[in-house]
């Protein structure tokens, strides 16, 4: 399973899942809708340190998740930058890379259960149109989890084709499926057997 | 007297092949354990009184639900233990993985923290609950695996080869918990045959069939005198 969550007592780990993502989005439509002039950039790089100066997640943090995003920039500056001049591009990435941090803190600063349920409560109001708020959020954390898994198979297969000197993606591929669909079913029962139908 | 767990003429088919003939069965001790060859039913037996597969034909009933009829109810009272712990973690922490299990619940928020709490004190988590779940090593995630399934106090566990994958320390760790007598019934598949002898009574399965039931001893020195000879 995939987890930034980091465990801590600051404000934004204590302040309730519910109103932090509506603020967090907030603040992340506010940083994308500025205009591609460089005093926005400044605005959208000061918001977002401001959010990570405050106690419990730090500059640190912030340091790692923009490291993190470091293809994006390339791509989001380099592009832009032939076409449309240098500051609209390093507007547009600083505007990115803040927007896109910000958005981080959420998972930063919540732990999976307690987002869970804020898709699940979020999610309420698409239930006249048959949607299951608790079906879309396991259905997300599923999907996060099965992550690491199929990157562990794949490792897993990649190994034993090396060790019979057996190369290719054709090799590959047949034994990737039927373990990731074997373990599709075993998650399957294994879901079924801690209640969920 | 009405026995725990009762099969009733039950076959089973599954991908056009007959994974379980006419078995008859019903038993009533506290743990029991299932041994036999490869492909000779037990898994199926297992998924079977677990509800998670269902019966092609004849009747399987647990605590007098019957097994699809009564499928929710049953899957209330039931706690399911796989070899496979990977495919068991759904959530990205230990503390939360074991949260995940009481979810359908709906406990209070200080309900669900102390049962998670006392459950992982109990299987020697305590330490770990903030850890990532898929950092943990085999044996710590089958004890998480363990550790989610016990904490819904369920009536009865069934555990299929629960120490397939795990070292002699950690196969004697997760035996102890599952034997523990804590209130819980168990049914075990299992080729570990140490495990087998220290339940109450083993059944044998050969091809799709009980070949035996009775005391563990009995029916493990039997097993073992089959693939010896």
């Amino acid at each position: 399973m995939l987890t930034i969550y980091r465990p801590g007592t600051g404000p934004w780990h204590r302040m309730p899942a519910g109103p932090k993502a509506l603020a967090l989005l907030l603040l992340v439509f506010g940083v994308s809708l500025l205009p591609s002039a460089w005093p926005a950039a400044a605005v959208a790089a000061g918001a977002c340190v401001a959010c990570y100066l405050i106690p419990g997640v730090g500059m640190a943090e912030l340091g790692r998740q923009v490291w993190a995003l470091r293809w994006l920039v390339v791509v989001a500056f380099g592009l832009p930058c032939i076409f449309l001049g240098v500051e609209a591009a390093a507007v547009g990435t600083v505007r990115i890379v803040a927007a896109v941090s910000l958005a981080a803190l959420l998972a930063l600063t919540t732990p999976v259960a307690a987002l869970l349920d804020v898709v699940e409560r979020a999610s309420a109001p698409l239930r006249v149109l048959g949607v299951d708020g608790a079906r879309v959020a396991l259905l997300l954390v599923v999907a996060l989890g099965t992550v690491p898994t199929l990157a562990r198979l794949a490792r897993e297969v990649r190994d034993a084709q090396r060790a019979r000197g057996a190369r290719g993606i054709r090799v590959f591929v047949v034994p990737f499926l039927v373990l990731a669909l074997r373990h599709a079913d075993d998650l399957g029962d294994a879901l079924t057997a801690r209640g969920v139908r | 007297m009405t026995s725990a767990v009762r099969l009733a003429a039950v076959s089973v088919r599954l991908a056009d092949a007959d994974v379980l003939h006419d078995v008859d069965l019903a038993f009533d001790a506290r743990t029991v354990a299932v041994v036999g060859d490869n492909g000779s039913g037990k898994s199926t037996l297992a998924r079977l009184i677990g509800g998670l597969v269902r019966p092609t034909r004849g009747s399987v009933e647990v605590f007098g639900l019957d097994s699809v009829r009564d499928a929710a109810a049953l899957r209330r009272r039931t706690a399911i233990v796989f070899s496979n712990p990977d495919a068991q973690i759904v959530m990205p922490t230990v503390a939360e993985d074991v949260a995940f299990s009481l979810r359908a619940d709906r406990l209070s928020r200080a309900e669900r923290d102390a049962r998670v709490a006392t459950a992982l004190e109990e299987f020697g988590l305590a330490d770990l609950a903030d850890r990532p779940a898929f950092e943990l090593s085999g044996g710590q995630k089958q004890l998480l695996a363990l550790c989610g399934a016990f904490v819904r106090r369920p009536d009865i566990v069934i555990a299929d080869e629960p120490t397939a994958f795990l070292d002699g320390r950690n196969a004697h760790i997760v035996s102890g918990h599952l034997l523990g007598d804590v209130g819980h019934r168990l049914v075990v598949v299992t080729h570990d045959l140490d495990l087998a002898a220290r339940c109450d009574i083993a059944i044998r399965m050969q091809a799709g069939r009980v070949a035996q039931v009775g005391a563990a001893a009995d029916v493990v020195a039997a097993h073992s005198a089959s693939w010896r000879c």
